[in-house]
């Protein structure tokens, strides 16, 4: 088997997160492969329909919970649309784990603060789980979605469990217009939300995702707040093809996305050329 | 000068090449094409072989097929069926390689095998026995002498050859070219000093330039408008990328023949278009030209070295006789280095 031919997968479940955003539950066919299966919070894979072509997503679930795995997308292109008509039974393709992780076990018996504008949640999340489900290692856990409505939060079920949580503090926010008669979380952009919550920055990390420009505003309100550079976190996706060092299109200056990342740390991305 | 080397005559070339095909070993070789250009292609014969003339393509297709399936696929209902490929490892010999192409393979095995290991690219390389001759001198567009070859660089190559007027003077270069040798030994005969000696390699080119000194400065001018400057006259048309013996980046695409079945495939490609890198929101990285040359000499002379330790360009010079709007890459590494050089540059 070259390393370019998938395993195959399962649609085991399927879970509209938002009217363009959908999260697919996969099992691998293969018993010695779903049982052998693990990977890294922050790791990434290509997936595929068959006919269609692949598509790079992370890891949506969290390595905690074995045997299957989770990825959420966007429809836009020609692979995600036929993802989005996958019905649950319907077999796919999926080839990884790839890349480098979030660096959890530096992380123990720290606070972390999750930040996450849009479907950047779904590399926090597989983050988020792992944290939560081995709690007590860690201690303040603090989270900061925003969306740019209410329609457009993912992870619904999830967020509402987390805010039910005594040992979480979320903070849920949409974009000025975007909230409806009965929103009660925030209204306002990530950054600012991020400056009323102020997270402390003493013994914390911070694990940011989302649009660039959501990335942009948001690392000066951390650094203001005291997080150095090399404890924030963030994961880039670029487009990839192949996702094992060989296609060539994935580099920001020197460094590979597939391979050196896909997270980073805020000073690790300073020294790189405005490329991404 | 070559020593303890063999000898091949006309005859005993031509008697080889048809034991080859016997033996249902495929030879390829620099051939007349239709329009008269030069192209590595099967040969059965001798009959259209033109040793001595650089191929307007270089050596990589064959190791790197413009298009390639990776698997086949089948649907069944829900299901599907994915059916492996056997490696393409059909035993070869290349007749006549350049030198500057079959330095590109060792430069190449460095990306593909390091930590994943690339199947196709690997069986057709451990498949096919790679023989050079040395490249009788250049035009104004090569540069091998400036990337660490030469004319008769022996790298890449299992057996090196010279012509030596009735015929070639042969040097073992690996032990699969040895095993070559003996394998065939009855078409070659041992040098016994009365031969002509073959001609001195040509002069080197003109371009001197220092590539340590050029990635010093690549890595240090990211912004500089040099980059927007030799960006304005290219087209994007990735000519460049198709001709050159290193330039490796792919595409991976499905290819359905029909709606149940098809393959997926993978596509030569090239940094020079904008899809290259363009997300699926729309945000592109490298938005505009300058951005995809900047890389290209960037991915050449800076990012491979620095991965690799050694420049991803073997100075065949084809960019620039390809290119149809006469970027040449001898003067930007000219100016590059010149630069370089001089007060305040990099490399100093």
């Amino acid at each position: 088997m070259n390393v370019y031919q998938p395993w195959r997968v399962r649609v085991e479940e399927r879970i509209d997160e938002t009217p363009d955003t959908r999260t697919l539950r996969l099992r691998f066919l293969d018993e010695e492969v779903a049982r052998n299966f693990r990977f890294r919070a922050g790791q990434f894979g290509e997936y595929s329909v068959f006919g269609e072509g692949e598509c790079t997503f992370c890891i949506a679930s969290s390595p905690t919970r074995q045997g299957y795995i989770e990825c959420s997308f966007k429809t836009v292109g020609k692979v995600t649309t036929a993802m989005k008509d996958l019905e649950v039974g319907d077999e796919m393709g999926f080839r990884g784990p790839y890349g480098n992780h979030f660096p959890l076990d530096r992380m123990e018996g720290g606070n972390i603060v999750f930040i996450a504008g849009g479907i950047g949640l779904a590399p926090v999340r597989c983050v988020i789980w792992n944290v939560l489900d081995e709690r007590p290692k860690y201690r303040d856990v603090t989270i900061i979605h925003g969306a740019r409505s209410v329609a457009d939060l993912v992870y619904k079920r999830e967020l509402k469990e987390w805010g039910e949580r005594p040992d979480v503090r979320l903070w849920t926010t949409v974009d000025p217009g975007g909230e409806t008669p009965d929103w009660k979380g925030e209204v306002g952009f990530v950054p600012a939300i991020v400056q009323k919550a102020a997270p402390k920055a003493d013994n914390s990390w911070a694990i940011v995702c989302g649009p660039p420009i959501m990335i942009q505003y948001t690392l000066p309100v951390l650094e203001k707040l005291g997080f150095p550079p090399d404890r924030i976190y963030t994961t880039l996706e670029n487009r990839m093809k192949c996702g094992i060092g060989k296609c060539g299109r994935c580099n920001i200056g020197p460094v590979y996305v597939c391979k050196d990342g896909p997270v980073f740390t805020a000073a690790e991305l300073a020294r790189l050329p405005k490329e991404f | 000068m070559m020593t303890n080397s063999t000898l091949i005559t006309q005859e005993g070339l031509s008697a080889l090449v048809e034991d080859l095909r016997q033996a249902r070993i495929q030879v390829i070789g620099p051939a007349r094409v239709s329009d008269g250009a030069v192209e590595y292609r099967r040969m059965t014969d001798l009959s259209g072989w033109t040793p001595g003339v650089q191929p307007r393509r270089s050596l990589k297709e064959w190791f790197l097929p413009v298009t390639e399936p990776l698997f086949r696929y089948r649907k069944e209902g829900p299901r599907v069926l994915v059916e492996e490929l056997a490696p393409p490892d059909a035993p070869r010999v290349v007749l006549g390689a350049y030198p500057c192409d079959a330095a590109a393979l060792p430069i190449l095995d460095a990306v593909m095998g390091w930590d994943y290991r690339d199947e196709p690219w690997f069986a057709r390389r451990e498949a096919t026995v790679v023989i050079s001759q040395a490249c009788p001198g250049g035009d104004r567009s090569c540069f091998c002498t400036a990337v660490g070859l030469t004319p008769d660089s022996a790298a890449g190559s299992d057996l090196l050859w010279k012509p030596n007027g009735s015929g070639w003077q042969v040097r073992v270069e690996t032990a699969k070219g040895e095993a070559f040798l003996q394998q065939w030994s009855r078409h070659f005969q041992p040098a016994n000093g009365n031969h002509v000696q073959p001609a001195e390699p040509p002069p080197p080119q003109p371009l001197r330039a220092d590539p340590e000194r050029i990635r010093a400065w690549i890595e240090t001018h990211f912004e500089d408008p040099f980059w927007q400057e030799i960006s304005l006259r290219c087209h994007g048309c990735g000519g460049c990328a198709a001709v050159c013996p290193t330039c490796h980046c792919f595409d991976i695409v499905d290819e359905p023949e029909n709606p149940v079945q098809g393959a997926r495939r993978r596509n030569w490609d090239t940094c020079q278009t904008a899809l290259f890198t363009r997300h699926a929101s729309g945000h592109n990285p490298r938005e505009d030209q300058c951005g995809r040359c900047r890389q290209r000499v960037n991915h050449k002379f800076a990012i491979y070295p620095a991965r690799f330790g050694r420049v991803l360009c073997t100075g065949c010079g084809r960019c620039a006789r390809t290119c149809p709007s006469g970027q040449d890459i001898t003067e930007i590494l000219s100016r590059i280095d010149q630069w370089a050089a001089g007060p305040g540059g990099a490399g100093t």
